[in-house]
Parts: structure tokens; sequence; C-alpha cells
């Protein structure tokens, strides 16, 4: 076994996201081109514009077809003709530069976790997670399992999570709908957490995948960028980013069959 | 119901091959280590099993042993026909089946992944599926799965009111 | 139309100019996958020269928790391991375990369990026939076969309470018995998908373009087929008559009367026609059960003990299933106490998704992986389990 840092702590309290607000930012210093303030501090002109933004946003959501676990099979009958979610504008796109909603469809096994990471990383802000079943509420049916992870939020900020093994097409539409009307009315900002709270996440990355787990997108740069760097965005963990000699392609390197493509044997 | 006798020729052939019919259309044959590969090679030679079923391990921590077990069909006698092998816990080594069999290539790297044994020949004995793992071979016995996963992953530390009420009347959860 | 086919020879490796090659990852975040799952392919120009399956994305040790549960417990698990189609899971599982204790579930239980193996099958093709089409780029196919598989889906949960993880099929019998009125609600829906399959096969097997693309894509000789371990549909679109509910009968399948589809070929159109003819044959064998579950009565379960406190005498079985993949297999040993000992589950991918897909992706164009590995129906949570 290497020698992984402990489990992360437990997050720190909510009083801390909205305090940080102003102060970071302030203390961000230069390159603020799209702070993202806290709804409370918005002007009038800002909070017009982010009304009728999040109001088409809302309108026309794109779901990364990335068919993570066993739930996946109850997303065809939800976009296909019986529930139609496309009426709804929702709609599957292949590439995580595109999506706004990463949809988690079950258990994640760590090899599947870290590949949800570098997506989710690369989706670009504002974007929104759904746990979908029980597996990523607290393990599901899995609960003992040596290969799967028991909750999905303590890697990624979740918006909202779907109870069911599996939950039905009627349960997901009833999610999207919520989502929607969340995003309308401003409410789904679980990604600002993500830059208010990295340490906290990446904490718990390592955790699993080793003190060198690192990610090609400069997820701290972000932060400060929106104007969402704060306390709990810098720690020991970032600490130990910095200091980390291995980038994510030479860790794939490393773990990938040896069996790689060199000549086969011929049959 | 008994051994057809074609398949019971050949079993005699082979010194110290015990076998019997566990069920309808399965016989059980319990081979030395060392004969093994002789005995899947006449069966597929004269027999017609040409298919490669699966081929599971089972680990004896007790007896510290592991047990390998080659199922073979053949459509000639509509019989499939399980050889049990045993081969001692340390060093965990035998010989691969590859040249005759090549699903075998799938099974043996499988094992290898799972219990740690090494077979000698093997197409590939690269990780497939745990890539990411650096801990024991996770189907072991010794290797407690639960104890694993309660020390690597954390779970909502779940207190709702009912429970809290029905510890406060002295009840509440077994461990 | 047939110059097109005339694909030239796979280059010699050791003849490619190392500028010309190219490494590219499909998966596992990807639409021409199916499921969660990668292929490591090595290109020279749009020919692949080698292949490397990757697996493990949806490994959840279900071996090792199978052996932590009591023998009812699994019944919960089991059906997970094979997403589209887990209901052959189920009751190979089942079957195991009655092998191991000696137990017979009651007729009436066996005709249930057909009844479901084969509406199960159904489903199963109609997603695949989707997920096929949607390969070379025929959109409409998947709409089609989805929303029928829920009409049948709308049957399960009717019977089982659940729509794809069932919980049904127990050692000793099924759970429960049939409500009132789904064997009529299960004709009409088989009526209907008779009504309904021309106009599958026309959109589908009438299209110039799907017969161009899918002819003499991942193409295989019977003799490949059955050296790589190919089973199930896959086998015998290559001409070989090989079915386990004929070779190595089990349930009720001797009284029934289907025939085994074969197809010459053995490339895509051939897989997708044996599966065509496959739901034709299930539909066949479900006529036949339905007035047979109307007159028959009696139990659905043979009286079993506590499943608390069921110890199994110590014994091992092998059950194999013909699901629509494939050969299914489990290897269930018990030491003779309340749990397994070991568990050990042959997915039919565990060929098809690994070794076979390799084998067929060698010299092929990069366009065809989608289909190739859709036409081999490889389901990555067999292999990972």
């Amino acid at each position: 076994m290497t020698d992984k840092p402990l489990k992360a702590n437990e997050r720190p309290p909510a009083g801390a996201e909205e305090a940080a607000g102003p102060a970071a930012r302030d203390a961000a210093g230069p390159g603020q081109a799209c702070p993202a303030p806290s709804p409370q501090e918005r002007g009038v002109w800002r909070k017009i514009m982010d009304r009728f933004a999040d109001h088409c946003r809302a309108r026309s959501l794109f779901v990364l077809h990335y068919c993570t676990g066993c739930g996946a099979i109850e997303l065809p009958p939800t976009i296909t003709s019986r529930f139609d979610m496309e009426r709804v504008g929702i709609t599957p796109m292949v590439t995580p530069r595109q999506a706004d909603i990463l949809l988690i469809t079950g258990y994640l096994s760590i090899k599947t976790l870290k590949r949800v990471i570098l997506s989710y990383e690369q989706m670009p802000a504002p974007k929104y997670v759904l746990g979908f079943g029980s597996c990523t509420i607290n393990g599901g049916m899995y609960w003992n399992s040596y290969a799967t992870v028991k909750r999905l939020d303590q890697y990624i900020p979740t918006d909202l999570f779907i109870a069911g093994c599996m939950p039905r097409p009627e349960a997901v539409q009833q999610v999207l709908l919520q989502l929607i009307e969340d995003i309308d009315s401003g409410r789904a900002n679980a990604w600002r957490d993500y830059y208010r709270n990295y340490d906290f996440y990446l904490g718990n990355q390592q955790a699993l995948f080793g003190p060198k787990w690192n990610t090609p997108t400069d997820v701290i740069g972000e932060a400060e960028h929106y104007g969402l760097a704060g306390e709990g965005t810098y720690g020991p963990h970032t600490k130990l980013l910095a200091e980390s000699g291995g980038t994510p392609m030479e860790l794939a390197r490393a773990e990938r069959p040896a069996r790689a493509i060199t000549g086969r044997r011929k049959p | 119901m008994t051994i057809p006798a074609p398949l019971d020729e050949v079993l005699g052939e082979l010194p110290l091959v015990a076998a019997r019919l566990t069920a309808p259309r399965r016989v059980r044959v319990d081979a030395r280590p060392e004969n093994l590969p002789a005995l899947l090679e006449l069966l597929k030679g004269r027999l017609g099993f040409f298919h490669l079923s699966a081929i599971s391990c089972v680990d004896w921590l007790e007896e510290g042993q592991f047990e390998l077990v080659y199922h073979v069909w053949s459509d000639k006698l509509k019989l499939l026909l399980s050889a049990h092998v045993r081969i001692p816990r340390e060093p965990g080594e035998y010989v691969s089946i590859y040249d005759l069999h090549e699903p075998a290539g799938f099974f043996e790297r499988d094992i290898h992944e799972m219990f740690g044994v090494v077979f000698d020949g093997a197409l590939s004995l690269d990780r497939f599926i745990l890539t990411s793992w650096d801990g024991p071979p996770p189907m072991r016995k010794d290797f407690d799965a639960r104890k694993y996963a309660e020390e690597t992953f954390s779970t909502v530390n779940y207190h709702p009111d009912w429970l809290k009420d029905i510890e406060a009347a002295g009840g509440g959860l077994e461990e | 139309m047939s110059d097109l086919k005339q694909i030239p020879a796979i280059p010699d490796p050791d003849a490619i100019e190392p500028s010309d090659v190219y490494d590219l990852y499909f998966g596992p975040n990807h639409p021409g996958i199916e499921g969660n799952y990668s292929i490591r392919v090595r290109l020279s120009g749009d020919r692949i020269i080698e292949a490397v399956a990757d697996g493990g994305y949806l490994h959840r040790g279900f071996e090792k928790i199978m052996e932590e549960r009591l023998w009812m417990q699994n019944i919960a698990l089991v059906p997970r391991i094979c997403v589209p189609d887990p209901v052959p899971m189920e009751e190979t599982y089942a079957r195991s375990v009655e092998m191991i204790g000696g137990l017979t579930p009651p007729e009436r239980a066996q005709w249930i369990r057909v009844l479901m193996l084969e509406t199960s099958r159904i489903c199963a093709h109609l997603f695949t026939f989707g997920g096929n089409a949607a390969t070379v780029g025929l959109y409409t196919n998947m709409f089609w076969g989805v929303t029928m598989r829920d009409l049948f889906l709308d049957i399960f949960e009717e019977i089982t309470g659940a729509r794809i993880y069932h919980i049904y099929i127990t050692p000793g019998g099924v759970r429960r018995d049939l409500p009132d009125g789904v064997l009529d609600r299960l004709e009409a829906l088989l009526d209907e998908l008779e009504r309904r399959m021309p106009q599958f096969e026309d959109l589908f097997f009438n299209n110039a373009v799907v017969i161009n693309r899918a002819s003499g894509t991942g193409s295989m000789s019977a003799e490949q087929a059955l050296a790589w371990g190919a089973t199930g549909p896959n086998l015998r679109a290559c001409g070989v008559a090989s079915d386990i509910r004929r070779d190595d009968p089990y349930l009720v399948y001797p009284q029934l009367d289907f025939d085994i589809v074969t197809e010459e070929g053995g490339d895509a159109l051939a897989r997708m026609m044996v599966r065509k003819g496959e739901v034709v044959q299930s539909v066949r064998i479900l006529r036949q059960v339905i007035p047979r579950l109307r007159e028959l009565k009696g139990p659905v379960r043979c009286p079993l003990p506590n499943p608390l406190a069921w110890d199994l005498p110590a014994g091992e079985a092998y059950a194999r299933t013909e699901s629509s993949k494939g050969e299914l297999a489990f290897y269930t040993v018990s030491s003779g106490g309340p749990r397994p000992y070991r568990v050990h589950v042959r997915g039919a991918s565990s060929m098809h998704a690994v070794q076979v897909l390799e084998h067929l992706l060698t010299g092929a164009r990069i366009e065809d992986v989608a289909q190739i590995m859709f036409s081999l129906d490889a389901c990555p949570p067999e292999v990972d389990r």
C-alpha cells in the first residue's frame, strides 16, 4: 500500500462560504474578468442579466453522455419517445466542453471516478451534477465493496440526488424538472462550492488516488478568475498539489496495462 | 446415469484421475496438477471438448491451497466436465493452457489479478480490471473487504429523529 | 456497391512508418462504446493495426461481496451484473443454488421462469436493435426499440414490482404468483410486437446504408468463433447451431418447440439477423408458455426454511444459461453454511468484449469500431463484475 494521507475531514461549515465572498474577491488580486458574486451582493443590472441567462440556460440543458454505471439503462427510456425529456430541452451531448449536466448514473468505481473528475473539471461553469441512484448517496447496494466510492458529494459538489435502485424515468423527470426550477430561480450553485472548498474536495481525491493526484485543469486559477477563491480553496492539500510532480498523463501511463500496443502474439 | 464409455476410456489412460457424475451432463474430475494439461489435450483431441467455458479459482485458506477448476464442454458427448486441481497457496504458480484453449487468456489474467496465481506461459498477466489497485489480491480469503471499505471510504452518519426516539426508549441499532 | 467492400489486406506493422501511426483512446466517455468501457487502438490512417481492450470501470467486487451475504440476499445483488438483461443472472444463480441444495422448483414456477427469461430476451434484443442502428447513424430505430421495450417493462413491473432489477426468481421457485390478467396483457403486447415487426425489419434491414455498412464488417469464420470462445448469437451468426437451451437444457425447454436461428457470414449484419430471428422465436415460445400457464395450477415455491437461517450442504454446481448475449454460467461453491464460499460468474461478454473484440478490430476501419462492438452485444458489466 502506498503512503496515502488519511481521509479528509468534514467540509467547513456553510457560513464560511457566503462570508468569503467579498473579502475573497478583494484578496484574489488582478484577473477578475468574470467574477461570480454571491446572490446578495449583485447589482440590479447584474441581477436582470443573470435572471435572463438562468431562464434561458434552464431551458436548454445538455447532459453529458457518459454512462458511468447501471442507472444508464434508464436514460434511453427517459430521453426517447415515451418519457421524452427532449421536449424540455434536455438532450445528450458527447463532449464535456459543451455539456451542462453531469449525470452520475449509479455507483462509481475508483477507476471511473478519476475520469468523472477529469470530465467534471473540463465542463465550463455553470455546471450541475446529479447523483442518480442510492449508490451516490451512501454506497447503496455495494456498501461493503472495496471497489466503489460511497459518497459522491465528497469528491465533486452535487446539486440533487435521485433516490432509487434504480430510479424510474418518472423520478428522473421529476428531478430534472426540479433542477430546471432551481436553475431558473438561481439556486443551483453547487459548482461554486468546488472553487470555494477546493481543498476539501482535493483532499478526498488525494486520499483515494494518492498524493500525486493532479489534473490538467487549473482549478485554483479558475477560482481566482471567478472571484470565488477563499479560505477553503487553499490548504494543505493544494500545497501537496503544487509540490506534486505527476500529471494525470503520467499517472495514466503508469497505471495502464503494460500489454500496451507492442507486437501481438500471432494467432 | 453413468459416465459415457468413451470418456471413461480416455480417463482410464491417465494415472490417478478420479471421476464421477455429479448431475445430469456434469462430470467432476479430480486430477493431479502435472496431469491436467495432458488431460485437457486428450479431451479436446479425442472427445470433442473444444469449448472452454471458464476457469475458476477457489481459495481454501485453511488447507493452504488454491483449487483451479477448468470447465470444458463437449458438443459430441453433450457433457460438461469440470477438472479440479489443487496447487499450494505459496508460491501459487501453475502452467497456462492458452496454447490449447484461447479463452484461457482472459480467465488466467483474471485469476492472477484477483488471487495472485502466476500462470507460466499465459497470454498476458498485466492488470485488466484492477489497474488502480495497489492492495493485495482482493479475492483472497485473508483480505477483509468490508474493513478496507470502512477505512478507505467515508459514509453518511445517519442519525434521524426517529432513531433518537428509539434510543431514548432503550432500544437502538445492533452492531 | 460491392467494390466498396474490397478492403486491402492488413498492413504489416513492421512496414509502417512510425509517423503514420496514431494511438487513440476510445472511451470510456464515448457514445460509440456500449457502456463504460475503453478500447485503445493504434491506427495507421483509418485502419486499426492493433486494439487493446481496457475494462475495470464498472468493477464492484461482486464475487467478494457475494461471499458475505446470505444465499437469499444475493438475489438482490445478482441481477446487477448484467444491466440490459438481468433475468438470466437471477435464474442461473438460483439454479446453481438449487443444484447444490437438491431442490426442484415446482412446475408452475418453471414455466413462469421461462416466461420471464424469454420476455427479457425480447427486451434485450429490442434494446440492442436500437443501439446497433445508432452506430450507423439511424437513430429512429433506437426510439422504436426502446419504446417497444418499455411496454414489456410494464409487464415486468406488474409481475415483479420493478422495471429492471426484479429480484423475483429465487432459489426454490419465484417469489409470487402472476397477477390476474397479466397473461392477457402480455398476449396483446405480443400481437402488437408481431404487427410491428415488418416495420422494424423494413426500417433496419431494407435500408441500403445499413446493409452496406454492416455486411462484411467484423466478420469471423466458424472456426475462428469457436477458437476465440464466442457463444450465443455471435456464434450462431457463423452458422454453428449451438444453443444451451438445446444442448444442455434446463427448466421446461425440452417441452417447448422452437428453432435455433443461424445465419451464414459471421458479420455484423448476420448477427443482427440472428437476433431478429431470436425475437421471433421468443414470441413463439411465449405463445406456448402462456396457454400452459393459464391451465397449470400449483405452488410457485418449494417449501424452504427461514432464509435468514438456511444452511446449504457442502457442494458445488456449475449452472449454464443461454442469455441474450451468449453463454452465462455460475460456478457456486458451498462449504456448508448460510453464505456462499465462492461464486464465480462467467459472463458471455468475458470473451466477446475482450478477445473477440480485439481480434475483430484488427484490420477494421475506425468508423466501424462502434458497430463491431454493438453487433457483438458486448456488455461491460459482465466483464468487470
